[in-house]
């Protein structure tokens, strides 16, 4: 099994992350208003440049990776396309940004450049979307909103691989597919399950979960044929519009946020539970296949790094009595209550991430074939995942556990 | 902590485990506003049934949750005079100083002796498990408390009371 | 836990205002006013033509219409002080005293009620009033084989009525004790006033008002020396109850501000790095998070 790379990138939540055509830099935002380029070093990521131009926090960022241009939204309503161009006075690249006029009234929630790179979605609270498209002869973007019947804000978007169908997921408990044609940018995109003429603002599917839910996560299969969306009552449904069937795996976990498709049969979705989670099957069903996160041991102590089943004892209860020094002289604590159980459990979550992962993205691999996803989270950190190393779910025996 | 009382407890912190699946969520009526929505309230779709979870009639707990804050507010048992006083005198106590116990509010909801409001501010900056450890330990605490005030009020009346008659027999 | 009693406290404190005067030879002052926690207060002046007088008066002499107060005989007369030490310190001791023995007279003439109507075992002596203070009056009653003393008491918050409640039940409790068989019955109510005293004119009634009825027997003055310990005793109570009531209050308090640090350090268990790293501004003000 590999190890997950993990960074810590932050000790403040890492609101949104987009990386890089390869890999060797990523734009994060803090739970700031600012955007941060880290470039990688070694082992490590050193800030390279910050991005400041919105004065509120920065939700999303999406990062396009053929043209090379950097898309951010914020809830200050706005959003910025920044690209390369040359410092006349040092010489060096450097970020220039460029003020979209969304005309929406409330905060940016999400952003997405389309496949083609010649679009980009903004979700936003103002119970709509804006697709923004450049328009040449006036040399700026223009916006053009997604507006009926969005009745609260928009959480999520995703792209479908055609550069003209628009998924949306919101607060209003519904998923969308939306035709987002854009005259004079968009050629007429070929019939597909979703429907044959699709004007802009067409909606072709709405969807949402048996129980209801906010839609926090859309996302279309790399074919586009098929639409995945999560919802806040821990179900992930699958929609196969041809099929027509929704099948809606619900789990015991807490929800989940974010999701990704890795393959035409495979979905890794991660949220509130703090640990991505694999799901797998076809038009005939799907379910839940395991975790990527090995969730036998505390992830501090020595011998427990990813994917090792049964840690020494020993090492175990060292680093246990380590951290409760550690954080009697960081935070004041004082000795640990009952002698049961180490303080590595108390404070510490067996998952690599300590608290909700916000974004999960494809890391590794072609749009069908995905090896390894990227996620991040309110913990600060930057985790690579590898897709094929999936631990069980739930509760495993081990033979060398120590009680 | 009596047999009786665990599964109640039980209860308490599974439901607020799961609600407090916070997050950002900007104002869909202010723009550029960030507020809690279960105190603003004018957004319905964002927030989520509230809940009741009582042990008996004089003692519950009601979880209000919303998409980035939730509100949780105790009954806590009075069964005398004497313990509904402690506890008025004690949850006064605290709420004069919410400022630093940053998740307590200033003033309980009708119908409840003491509440806190949770957002999705501090789950970003505090563990989850650990702040619902701390409602667990409050509520246990507090009852713990009242008891322990009352009995040494009473025994306190005991000396009192035997010191002065015992002079006149002096 | 303070328990003394030995003597009314405010008597220590005349004590030294009198010596001070006395021992001064030539001082500048001439008059001295004392005001004391009960609402009395007193006079004490000295007359610049005759540096050898002083006068005494006090407000509580001035309420109660007494028939005789034994110990004052002369309370208002000039008194010439002389230089003989010890007769200048009984004669202070016994000013010291004012307040105590002034309060005593309606108990004596209630103590030497009961001595005569014994032998006819039956009949009452008259209700008598002091108020000695504002809104509180202590009503004492002879009957031919007891003294009944009743307190009326304001407790000014609820939380002082629920503690004195606690208190005074104890109280009523007590004698099941073996040690306190011989004590005084203790008896007491919250609103409604005893039976006694039901019909006196002027009476509040409302929830902060309590009364407490001493039920003292023979026993208890039987001879003059046990009966001035039992006058002293008995006027202490109002203050004793309402000191206690207070440093309850008092323990409660610091109980809770415990509790309340502990719930803070649990709390802070739970913050991450960020937030327990404390920010300060360049003025050396503290940065508060919420």
């Amino acid at each position: 099994m590999v190890a997950p790379e993990v960074y810590n990138v932050s000790q403040s939540p890492i609101t949104s992350h987009a990386f890089n055509a390869d890999r060797t830099q990523v734009a994060v935002s803090l739970n700031t208003n600012e955007v941060q380029i880290l470039s990688r070093s070694g082992l490590d990521w050193t800030p390279t440049e910050t991005l400041s131009e919105h004065d509120k926090i920065v939700t999303s960022i999406d990062w396009a990776p053929n043209s090379n241009r950097i898309v951010t939204a914020s809830q200050d309503r706005n959003a910025y396309v920044w690209q390369q161009a040359s410092d006349p006075l040092t010489g060096r690249l450097v970020w220039k940004p460029t003020l979209v006029l969304l005309r929406i009234n409330r905060a940016a929630t999400f952003v997405r450049w389309s496949p083609f790179e010649d679009k980009f979605a903004v979700a936003s609270g103002a119970r709509a979307i804006a697709i923004c498209s450049f328009d040449p002869d006036n040399n700026w973007w223009v916006a053009k909103q997604l507006k009926k019947p969005i009745r609260s804000t928009v959480l999520s978007v995703d792209w479908h691989p055609n550069n003209v169908l628009l998924a949306a997921g919101s607060a209003d408990m519904k998923a969308r597919v939306f035709s987002a044609y854009i005259k004079d940018v968009d050629k007429r995109p070929p019939p597909s399950v979703w429907g044959e003429k699709l004007p802009f603002n067409t909606v072709c599917g709405e969807y949402s979960s048996p129980s209801g839910g906010w839609v926090h996560s859309v996302g279309f299969s790399p074919s586009g044929d098929v639409l995945a969306f999560a919802s806040h009552d821990s179900t992930i449904n699958v929609v196969y519009p041809g099929g027509p069937a929704v099948y809606t795996i619900r789990s015991n976990s807490l929800p989940y946020i974010s999701l990704t498709w890795t393959s035409e049969d495979a979905i890794v979705a991660a949220g509130h539970d703090c640990q991505p989670v694999l799901f797998s099957g076809g038009p005939s069903g799907w379910q839940a296949a395991g975790s990527l996160d090995d969730t036998t041991a505390p992830k501090s102590s020595v011998g427990a790094r990813g994917g090792f089943t049964g840690s020494s004892p020993v090492g175990r209860l060292n680093s246990a009595a380590f951290n409760t020094f550690r954080n009697a002289d960081s935070r004041g604590l004082g000795s640990s209550h009952g002698g049961g159980t180490p303080l590595a459990t108390d404070t510490e979550l067996f998952t690599v991430h300590q608290n909700t992962i916000t974004n999960i993205r494809p890391y590794d691999g072609a749009p069908g074939a995905v090896s390894r996803v990227s996620t991040s989270g309110v913990d600060g950190k930057l985790v690579i995942w590898s897709v094929n190393a999936v631990s069980g779910l739930g509760t495993k025996l081990k033979a060398l556990r120590v009680g | 902590m009596s047999n009786v009382l665990r599964p109640y407890l039980a209860a308490v912190r599974s439901t607020l485990a799961a609600a407090l699946t916070l997050e950002n969520f900007p104002s869909q009526v202010v723009e550029r506003h960030n507020k809690p929505e279960v105190e603003v309230g004018g957004s319905k779709e964002v927030l989520l049934n509230p809940l009741t979870i009582s042990r008996n009639e004089n003692e519950r707990v009601l979880i209000e949750p919303s998409v980035n804050s939730i509100r949780v507010s105790i009954k806590i048992k009075q069964a005398d005079e004497i313990e509904r006083i402690l506890c008025h005198k004690f949850t006064r106590f605290l709420m004069q100083r919410a400022e630093s116990f940053i998740v307590l509010r200033r003033k309980p909801i009708k119908g409840y002796d003491i509440s806190f409001l949770i957002t999705n501010a501090h789950t970003e900056s505090m563990l989850k498990h650990k702040i619902v450890d701390f409602i667990i330990q409050f509520m246990e605490d507090v009852d713990r408390e009242i008891s322990e005030m009352k009995l040494s009020l009473n025994a306190r009346a005991r000396t009192v009371a035997e010191s002065y008659l015992t002079a006149f027999s002096a | 836990m303070e328990l003394g009693f030995t003597s009314p406290h405010l008597s220590v404190k005349r004590l030294f205002f009198f010596r001070c005067t006395s021992a001064v030879g030539t001082s500048s002052f001439d008059t001295v006013l004392w005001t004391s926690s009960d609402e009395s207060m007193g006079r004490l002046s000295r007359r610049n033509q005759n540096r050898n007088t002083t006068s005494v008066s006090s407000s509580i002499l001035r309420q109660h219409p007494l028939k005789e107060v034994s110990v004052y005989a002369e309370a208002r007369i000039v008194q010439p002080i002389d230089d003989h030490e010890e007769q200048r310190d009984t004669f202070i001791h016994s000013i010291a005293l004012l307040k105590r023995n002034a309060l005593a007279a309606p108990f004596e003439l209630a103590f030497g009620k009961q001595k005569e109507l014994e032998s006819s075992s039956s009949g009452q002596g008259d209700l008598m009033a002091i108020h000695y203070r504002d809104e509180e009056a202590i009503y004492i009653q002879a009957a031919h084989d007891r003294v009944t003393v009743i307190f009326s008491t304001v407790f000014r918050e609820e939380t002082d009525r629920i503690f004195g409640k606690v208190f005074l039940q104890e109280f009523v409790d007590a004698r099941r004790l073996p040690q306190i068989q011989n004590a005084p019955q203790v008896l007491f109510t919250n609103r409604d006033p005893p039976l006694e005293i039901r019909d006196v004119p002027g009476l509040r009634h409302s929830d902060d008002i309590g009364y407490v009825t001493f039920v003292l027997f023979p026993r208890h003055f039987a001879n003059l020396h046990v009966a001035a310990g039992t006058i002293s005793h008995i006027q202490l109570f109002r203050d004793y109850l309402h000191y206690h009531i207070k440093c309850s209050k008092a323990y409660m308090q610091s109980r809770m501000r415990h509790r309340v640090s502990e719930f803070q350090k649990v709390l802070n268990r739970a913050k991450t790095e960020v937030a327990s790293t404390e920010r300060k501004t360049v003025t050396g003000r503290t940065l508060q998070t919420r």
